[in-house]
């Protein structure tokens, strides 16, 4: 068994070790799961929008498939209603709290604090509730050590201008990655910012006269190259998307929306998805009988904080 | 009828599926694992979690964290089951409700539109009259006070106390022809050439200069300051404050998960919302504004030749742009009033002095000019 992928001969092709993911959802079938939602959060004032939201994520979760089998969600309405309960509750207390100290100003210090916590608590809870085979997905990674990379990070971005910024998100990237881990197996990354460097400071130069739209190359550039240093059980995944290919969706995406009024959104939703999964596969041998159960608690109170300040997960 | 089907196996403790056949029986699924034991799953513990859409495979999982679950990729399964044992299969989904499924969902969204169009037109509207009684006059007062300081700088009020009161003699007229309210109303003029007059929450009326100056008639004036008074007692800024938190808070409700595109869409919504109710509101004024001066003896004749001095002022305002303002159009404001004095019987008026206009027109320092006109 390989455990370093220089031995696999051509990375870019796809060889008999290649695992598959493909997404199988239809736009008609999450509408539809929409529309249910917003009627039944219509006519319970609001509450049912827990349960709505854990419903989206079970049909976008099922409709994932790696190998011929599906991931599964397992979230409840519950634990979501809870975790914005105590969310509403933190973010409340500090509020009331910084305005009794006359120290309104620092409400964005506070909020600059939460925003670590609340990153790695979301991705704790949402990897403890996903499986693939019945095992669960989990992340161990510290709050403090991301703090710590997102004080560094901001400092050297600060420091250089901006132009370092590949390095801080590589280095935050490194943390999401390396600390999840399926069943009692590490997912594992060697990615560099320094790698990433050169094309960043490329795009910032072109930005200008291509009125932003590099930066659509590179971020599927940021795809693959995450993708390709993400490594798990004696492999490394890869990814095919194309700047041409993910401008392509973007684009489309952007006129559905428009043509629709918005109504589209569940079909962009399944678009990006089918996208993104359609492009990704593992380059390498995929042992289950040596992945175990090792699943690990979490709550959703990140997840519910994650929330209020709008901040994007990915899996991956 | 199938009763042996093919499935995978996962024990909850290992990533290997084990293939295995699932035979239907009265009350419980006998799994036979390859090479492997036989476990017998009672149908009430089981819970299915994935195969309501087409191509999804059936997963139904026993247990609770650690699940043993078995995949199934046919549906078939499911219909089976629902043919051999239709008592016990409640819990488990059935392909053949799918067009019921779709209907329903049809259903869910007819109704969903025609909520949120009740909701706008008349919920968010009742719940800000059913709210608005509770929110203390105190607050409405800081707010309102708030927002005088920054429309109406003490640095530019027009103070001649002398002045001021024949416009608060003016309001004390007004008040005294409607009940009794818990308000102060305080009237304030601003050295400031537009014709213009507010509102403001608490009891607080501001009136700028250039609205004395264009007003013809001490009826005009009248006309202006009854309209203003409504707002105050009808509570207009808070309402639409209510209104405007509800109708945000609905457009959370909808779309709590869209972003970007759609938000900004939200956003628009939301905007032409409170427009929509500020128009209704100033429909309110002017009506509840003209039977105040009937009631307090004043010809309401004035708030109609106000509006056409107004009118004039403004030229030509286009029809589609009706939607884009805080104020109904101009013209149907004249003629709503007009056929409003129409309908009510002739009332006993008492025509205000003329003196009173051309005194409130000094209310204001003179403009310094050229030649010094002597004043005393």
């Amino acid at each position: 068994m390989a455990t370093d992928s220089s031995f696999s001969p051509a990375r870019a092709a796809e060889g008999p070790n290649a695992h598959r993911f493909s997404f199988h959802g239809s736009g008609g079938s999450l509408f539809g799961i929409q529309i249910v939602n917003l009627f039944l959060t219509l006519v319970t004032l609001g509450i049912y929008s827990f349960w709505g939201r854990v419903k989206v994520r079970k049909y976008m979760m099922s409709q994932s498939d790696f190998e011929g089998d599906r991931f599964a969600y397992h979230g409840t309405g519950k634990e979501l209603l809870i975790g914005w309960l105590k969310a509403i509750v933190i973010i409340g207390v500090s509020i009331v709290a910084l305005m009794l100290l006359s120290a309104g100003a620092l409400v964005y210090v506070v909020f600059a604090v939460f925003m670590p916590v609340a990153v790695v608590n979301a991705r704790r809870y949402r990897l403890s509730r996903t499986s693939w085979r019945g095992i669960r997905f989990s992340f161990r990674g510290e709050v403090m050590d991301f703090f710590k990379i997102s004080i560094m990070g901001w400092l050297l971005t600060a420091v250089t201008l901006g132009i370092a910024y590949p390095i801080w998100q590589n280095w935050r990237q490194e943390f999401l990655v390396s600390h999840a881990y399926f069943g009692n197996r590490r997912f594992d990354y060697d990615g560099n910012g320094k790698d990433l460097l050169w094309s960043y400071v490329l795009n910032i130069l072109l930005s200008l006269p291509t009125f932003g739209i590099c930066w659509v190359w590179y971020w599927a550039r940021v795809q693959r190259y995450y993708s390709e240093h993400t490594r798990f059980g004696g492999g490394n995944f890869h990814s095919t998307v194309t700047g041409g290919g993910l401008f392509g969706l973007m684009f489309g995406n952007l006129i559905l929306l428009i043509i629709t009024l918005g109504l589209a959104w569940s079909w962009v939703l399944v678009r990006n998805a089918r996208f993104f999964l359609g492009h990704l596969y593992l380059d390498g041998p995929l042992e289950t009988a040596e992945i175990m159960q090792e699943a690990q608690a979490a709550n959703a109170t990140g997840d519910a904080l994650s929330g209020f300040f709008d901040l994007d997960f990915d899996l991956g | 009828m199938q009763l042996d089907w093919q499935a995978f196996y996962l024990d909850g403790r290992s990533a290997v599926r084990r293939p295995a056949t699932v035979q239907l029986q009265p009350s419980a699924l006998r799994i036979v694992i390859d090479g492997g034991d036989t476990v017998y799953w009672p149908y009430e513990s089981i819970e299915q979690t994935q195969g309501s859409y087409t191509g999804e495979q059936v997963r139904l999982e026993r247990g609770a964290a650690s699940a043993e679950t078995l995949l199934l990729s046919d549906h078939g399964f499911l219909a089976a089951l629902h043919q051999f044992a239709p008592a016990r299969a409640g819990r488990f989904h059935n392909p053949a409700r799918r067009l019921a499924r779709i209907r329903l969902t049809i259903l869910a969204g007819v109704v969903s539109v025609i909520l949120v169009v009740l909701a706008y037109l008349y919920g968010i509207p009742a719940l800000a009259t059913a709210v608005t009684p509770w929110v203390p006059i105190a607050w409405e007062e800081s707010l309102g006070a708030l927002a005088v300081d920054h429309l109406a700088a003490p640095e530019s009020r027009c103070a001649d106390p002398a002045r001021q009161r024949i416009l608060d003699d003016l309001i004390t007229r007004l008040s005294a022809a409607v009940p009794k309210s818990p308000y102060k109303i305080r009237v304030l003029v601003v050295d400031n050439p537009t014709m213009n007059a507010l509102a403001a929450p608490g009891g607080y009326i501001v009136v700028f200069r250039g609205l004395i100056d264009a007003a013809r008639t001490p009826e005009e004036l009248a006309g202006v300051l009854a309209h203003e008074l409504q707002h105050v007692l009808r509570r207009h800024s808070t309402r639409l404050l209510l209104q405007h938190v509800s109708t945000g808070l609905l457009m959370a409700a909808l779309f709590s998960d869209a972003s970007g595109l759609a938000s900004f869409g939200l956003d628009a919504a939301q905007n032409l919302a409170l427009l929509r109710y500020s128009r209704s509101h100033e429909t309110e004024a002017d009506e509840e504004g003209l039977r105040t001066l009937i009631a307090a003896g004043i010809d309401p004749i004035g708030m109609v030749s106000f509006f056409k001095t107004l009118q004039q002022k403004e030229g030509r305002e286009p029809r589609y742009l009706a939607y884009l303002s805080s104020h109904p159009n101009t013209l149907e404001r004249i003629d709503r009033l007009k056929s409003l004095i129409a309908q009510t019987p002739a009332a006993r008026t008492k025509p205000l002095a003329p003196e009173t206009l051309t005194e409130l027109r000094m209310i204001c320092p003179a403009l310094p000019r050229k030649e010094k006109t002597p004043t005393n």
